[in-house]
């Protein structure tokens, strides 16, 4: 899978643009993260990858989405249905809405392992019983009867990561797999997923707003804003040198690395919503090192920096450096132009 | 940070009945002097929101007592609810700001209407007044007219903040107050509580599982794990040297830390 491009509108009597310049490549077995605001287009640009933006009354207006050797643009709702779930695992955000509360564990398990084809009941209840094994459930016989609002959230997030790999996908999707759920519970369903990743040689995109989530798990990581690739490249790189004035943000407006009795260095206003994006760069009515260029139409595209993708058009000379936490006191957190 | 100002003793609060009943806090001692920043931690189900609730009033503890400025105010003995004449002290902002501010209320007059409950002012001098706290928290004359709905979840937070002000509390309860706004908008609202507490010396008590958070805020710390407060002290030590096997649990998991993870 490779250079993925996509750009998408959506209905509304007129065409409103949720995402226009993703991009994003994937190799097999990489693990890739997208991390983005709400309103961002990472939910829908996971849509797009799993084929269901109709269903939300989206649409893909321009670019290109290929897997493997497949054309995912053109592909019809008979393609999606080879591609979904046996090439394409998709985990998705709600775990809670995810589960059919009025049937069981195993009546829903066995549908994503049957959607291949028939199987006897015996052979389905296996399966679905070395899944649950798989996705780390003790007792998985006694699971596999009860309906989801009778386990925990943990519990059916691991539920769907196990429907999600029944058909032991190329690619697995998830989308913000550990938004409700408590750290420790996180970091379990975290490792769990890199794991599984490791076993089944899965290539994984993990969506989230949380930038350390996705230091913690994947290789490779893209930031949008916005609905546009704003920087993207190598984990570690992203993290000692952003080459985009909002990755930097992003890093330094984290409490975790916050020093106590220190003001955490804010983003100003609010992130620009859908239908109301500014010209050009659309991160410049928030950046501090926005010029008359950055104003202008069209927003920049993607170019290479150092060892990343930036689309900051002064990404070559500034120096988006982070004072580390140990230099309390020191008031020169501000971002420098070199 | 000198004089003692909110204190919970020893408070228990059991659900249900017979052998449905189980409690959701127990027997949990908290105290906050004027001006201070604490911090509750715990998980789901752990009892801080519980233990919160009480605090303010909202919820009657099945025993022990809460006092105020020394003074108990609400214990599971007295069946009156809290007095008016103390409620104002304690204000909470709640976790999910889209369901906190009514819908069909312009933003001021959510404000406003908090502002004349508890000042008795006319309706000119509330809006006034409204409109200068939430100038305060960084919302405009003209986002204040609007409704909720055309706000962002940081915006709405704190429209919470201002309308929990507005009875001039001395301590203001923040339960999980960042876990449903974006990051950029996050760090806004946490310097915003900050400069409450050391400028205006608002004591301020952080609900939260985030650790981190509660690391940048808070002076001391109560860890809660099933109802019991696990370990309590200065947070730096106990981020530093933690004793509970709990308590470590929580810190290894803050995400960012490499651990093992990846």
């Amino acid at each position: 899978m490779q250079d993925l491009c996509i750009g998408f509108r959506k209905r509304g009597g007129r065409l409103l643009p949720v995402i226009d310049a993703a991009n994003l490549s994937l190799d097999p077995r990489q693990a890739v993260g997208i991390v983005g605001e709400s309103g961002s287009g990472k939910t829908m640009l996971c849509r797009a990858l799993i084929g269901t933006l109709a269903r939300h009354g989206a649409e893909i207006t321009a670019g290109t989405v290929k897997f493997g050797g497949l054309d995912l643009v053109a592909a019809s709702e008979r393609v999606w249905r080879g591609i979904r779930g046996r090439e394409i695992g998709y985990i998705p955000q709600s775990s809670l809405a995810g589960l059919n509360p009025v049937l069981t564990v195993e009546t829903q398990l066995v549908e994503s392992i049957t959607a291949t084809g028939p199987l006897s009941r015996r052979q389905a209840r296996d399966k679905a019983v070395e899944l649950l094994e798989r996705v780390r459930i003790p007792r998985a016989p006694q699971v596999l009867n009860a309906r989801g609002h009778q386990l925990s959230g943990g519990m059916r997030q691991r539920v769907m990561i196990a429907a999600a790999i029944a058909q032991a996908p190329k690619l697995l999707i998830a989308d913000e797999p550990t938004t409700a759920l408590d750290v420790t519970i996180q970091r379990e369903i975290l490792s769990l997923i890199t794991q599984l990743r490791h076993e089944l040689n899965m290539a994984l995109v993990l969506v989230s707003h949380d930038l350390a989530v996705i230091e913690d798990v994947c290789d490779e990581v893209m930031v949008m804003y916005a609905g546009a690739s704003v920087e993207s490249g190598p984990v570690a790189a992203l993290s000692t040198t952003p080459r985009h004035p909002y990755t930097r943000a992003l890093r330094v407006s984290r409490v975790d690395r916050a020093v106590p009795g220190q003001d955490l260095e804010a983003i100003p206003g609010d992130a620009a919503s859908v239908g109301s994006w500014p010209p050009g760069c659309r991160f410049w009515p928030r950046c501090s090192h926005a010029d008359e260029e950055c104003r202008r139409d069209p927003h920049p595209v993607l170019m290479p920096v150092g060892r990343q993708l930036s689309a900051c058009i002064h990404a070559e000379r500034l120096v988006l450096g982070e004072q580390p936490p140990a230099v309390a006191g020191r008031d020169d957190g501000a971002p420098q132009r070199q | 940070m000198t004089e003692l100002l909110l204190e919970g003793k020893e408070i228990t609060v059991t659900f249900g009945r017979g052998a449905e009943a189980f409690d959701a806090v127990r027997a949990a001692s908290v105290t906050v002097s004027g001006g201070e920043a604490i911090g509750i931690v715990g998980e789901s189900g752990s009892g801080k929101t519980t233990l919160a609730r009480v605090l303010v009033g909202l919820q009657r503890p099945s025993a022990g007592e809460v006092r105020l400025e020394g003074e108990p105010i609400f214990s599971a003995q007295n069946e009156q609810r809290m007095p008016r004449s103390e409620r104002w002290k304690t204000q909470m902002i709640f976790q999910d700001p889209y369901s906190s501010l009514n819908p069909r209320m312009r933003v001021w007059q959510a404000v406003a209407e908090a502002v004349q409950v508890w000042h008795n002012l006319p309706k000119a001098a509330a809006r006034q007044e409204a409109l200068r706290l939430l100038q305060t928290m960084g919302i405009s004359d003209d986002q204040a007219r609007q409704f909720p709905k055309s706000l962002s979840g940081g915006q709405r937070q704190r429209v919470s903040v201002a309308r929990a002000l507005a009875p001039g509390p001395k301590v203001l309860i923040a339960d999980e107050p960042t876990s449903s706004i974006d990051q950029s908008a996050q760090a806004q609202l946490l310097n915003l509580l900050r400069r409450l507490q050391t400028e205006q010396g608002l004591a301020i008590i952080f609900i939260s599982h985030d650790l981190g958070l509660v690391r940048y805020l808070t002076s001391r710390v109560y860890v809660m794990q099933k109802g019991d407060i696990v370990e309590t002290g200065e947070t730096q030590a106990v981020m530093e040297q933690p004793q509970h096997p709990y308590t470590r649990l929580l810190i290894d998991s803050i995400p960012g830390r490499g651990n093992g993870t990846g």
